[in-house]
């Protein structure tokens, strides 16, 4: 049962208040710091209509890429996150100490760190090794517009794909420790009962454990999800034209400082709310379920 | 289960032994046969490494970059029969990041400094730049030679690791200096009032006086350093610094880089294709 959302007289005065305090805060930065606002021409970096044809302004190319960047990042950091997870209840010292020894590593790190130490180090001498570059060059031109579309453009994609690990390696960590959390918290009893039915350990974990761990942890996997959104920001910093680095490069160029940044803000929160609304709803249909 | 652990762990140890190797090949210095010019010839593409600076360096409206470095970056490119691919990368970072191979060459406005060419190798210059300073008319009133300014309560902006900030250090030591990613940033902070000047290469300082004519002002009629702008490429490559630096003597010859040098710097004719 669901309360219906009445408009009640405060609902105004706060509406009012919000407004008056926006409205405030435009006219501070308007009038007494002399700021010129140009709004109109922000448009334009969003949607152009350059010959007839629309086409993706400077920023809605670096949302584009946010968008690529934040899904393949949660992908695959789902999947080295719940092999490694795997790893971390493991009855093997051995992998029990690989999967340790990877989630305090990197989550003792600052993220700003780690895509310094995997664009400089790391990812270039493992790019050298596999040839990728040379081998995304000599690919067929439709080989290369697929990656284009997946990806980024073939002069970007090193450059990509080392911000893409360095995401990839910092979400996993805690995607790990959301599935070890998950794991462990299922009853011993439950262990117990598969192995009593002649289970082998792994039709255990499929079978029996992962279901029900995997719909405890949804809604923190979820969150996950949303902060790598937020986490992609820092790619900028290796040059990855993603939302944030493109806002930074229009400003150089253009020096709308507030419009930019106002614009970027509404565009990452357009993103992770939405998402967010999505997981609210998954989570709803969840506990129905259950 | 114990093999499994074996496997793993050579496969480990190939890894390493092998990016050690390479390392150690990737060491030794360029013959002809694998300098810089013949590997992009090689790869049809000539990677240049940049930053935003207007206006040498910037997105126009449809995320192309245009400015006086693309001009001529692209016009190296198409001698050398070459595609050309713009690599915008932070100024602070753009050293290692040639260094580590992300591009072939810096054209950035790059000014040729002895601590920076201890790292990399420099062409002969193309272009001269000098500093200037633009300052806030409240603050900066009545100031009007660099002693002015060189006093413990001032403070200036300038952009991280560019030569704006070590000419600011060096000129007005006593002065607080505090540094910005990109310029927009130290001008959006003189514009607000929280620091007294931005010291940047010329024109940006005159335009940006003429576009914010009611709150800035030019304290110098004249740029108070004068430096050379070179190409910067890895080191030990004489076969690269050789065509570098005769292509710059054809050209300049030609006075084909002074005819674009009055374009982005004399006119402002370039400013429709930004805004």
């Amino acid at each position: 049962m669901k309360n219906k959302i009445r408009f009640t007289p405060l609902d105004a005065v706060l509406i009012v208040l919000m407004l008056a305090a926006v409205l405030f805060l435009v006219r501070r930065i308007g009038v007494e710091m002399n700021y010129r606002w140009q709004w109109p021409v922000m448009l334009q970096y969003l949607v152009r209509t350059g010959g007839g044809a629309w086409a993706a302004g400077s920023l809605a190319q670096g949302f584009l890429t946010t968008v690529k960047l934040s899904f393949w990042a949660t992908a695959l950091a789902t999947l080295l996150g719940t092999i490694m997870g795997l790893m971390r209840v493991s009855h093997s010292l051995f992998y029990r100490l690989v999967a340790g020894s990877y989630v305090e590593l990197v989550r003792n790190l600052p993220p700003l760190v780690l895509v310094f130490i995997v664009y400089f180090f790391i990812g270039d001498r493992i790019m050298a090794l596999l040839g990728m570059e040379a081998l995304i060059r000599s690919a067929s031109p439709e080989t290369q517009a697929a990656l284009n579309f997946l990806f980024a453009s073939p002069a970007r994609l090193s450059g990509f794909f080392a911000g893409l690990a360095t995401l990839v390696l910092y979400e996993a960590a805690y995607i790990t420790e959301i599935v070890r959390a998950g794991i462990q918290s299922i009853e011993q009893g439950q262990w117990e009962a598969a192995h009593a039915l002649g289970l082998s350990r792994w039709q255990q974990l499929r079978c029996v454990i992962l279901p029900q761990a995997l719909q405890r942890v949804l809604p923190t996997l979820a969150g996950q999800l949303i902060s790598t959104i937020k986490d992609s920001a820092i790619v900028s910093v290796i040059s990855i034209p993603e939302l944030t680095f493109q806002g930074l490069e229009l400003m150089s160029a253009t020096y709308l400082t507030f419009e930019i940044w106002i614009t970027i803000t509404a565009l990452y929160f357009l993103l992770t709310f939405t998402v967010s609304m999505g997981v609210r709803r998954l989570e709803g249909a969840m506990q129905t379920k259950s | 289960m114990r093999r499994n652990h074996i496997v793993i762990a050579i496969m480990m140890i190939t890894v390493l032994v092998l990016l050690v190797v390479r390392e150690a090949t990737a060491q030794t210095a360029p013959l002809a046969g694998e300098s810089m010019l013949e590997q992009v010839m090689k790869r049809g593409t000539l990677r240049v490494g940049m930053s935003t600076f207007v206006p040498w360096a910037m997105q126009d409206k449809s995320g192309n970059f245009v400015g006086f470095e693309i001009d001529v970056a692209s016009r190296l490119a198409k001698e050398i029969g070459v595609k050309t691919e713009f690599i915008p990368t932070k100024w602070s970072g753009i050293i290692p990041a040639l260094l580590t191979g992300k591009f072939d060459i810096i054209i950035g406005g790059m000014g040729i400094r002895p601590e920076r060419n201890l790292k990399v190798n420099f062409s002969i210059p193309y272009d001269h730049t000098g500093m200037s300073i633009v300052a806030h008319k409240k603050l900066a009133a009545g100031f009007k030679k660099i002693a002015d300014f060189n006093r413990a309560n001032v403070s200036i902006a300038a952009r991280t690791g560019t030569t704006a900030a070590a000419a600011a250090q060096q000129w007005m030591p006593k002065a607080k200096l505090r540094l910005f990613d990109d310029e927009s940033q130290a001008i959006q902070e003189l514009l607000l009032g929280r620091v007294h000047a931005v010291v940047a290469s010329a024109p940006l300082p005159a335009f940006q006086a003429i576009a914010n004519q009611d709150k800035l002002f030019l304290p110098l009629q004249e740029d108070f350093t004068r430096e050379p702008i070179g190409f910067a490429i890895r080191k030990g490559d004489s076969d690269s610094l050789n065509f570098l630096d005769n292509w710059i003597r054809v050209v300049e010859a030609e006075g084909w880089l002074k005819e674009r040098k009055h374009y982005w710097f004399g006119t402002k004719e370039w400013e429709k294709l930004i805004k």
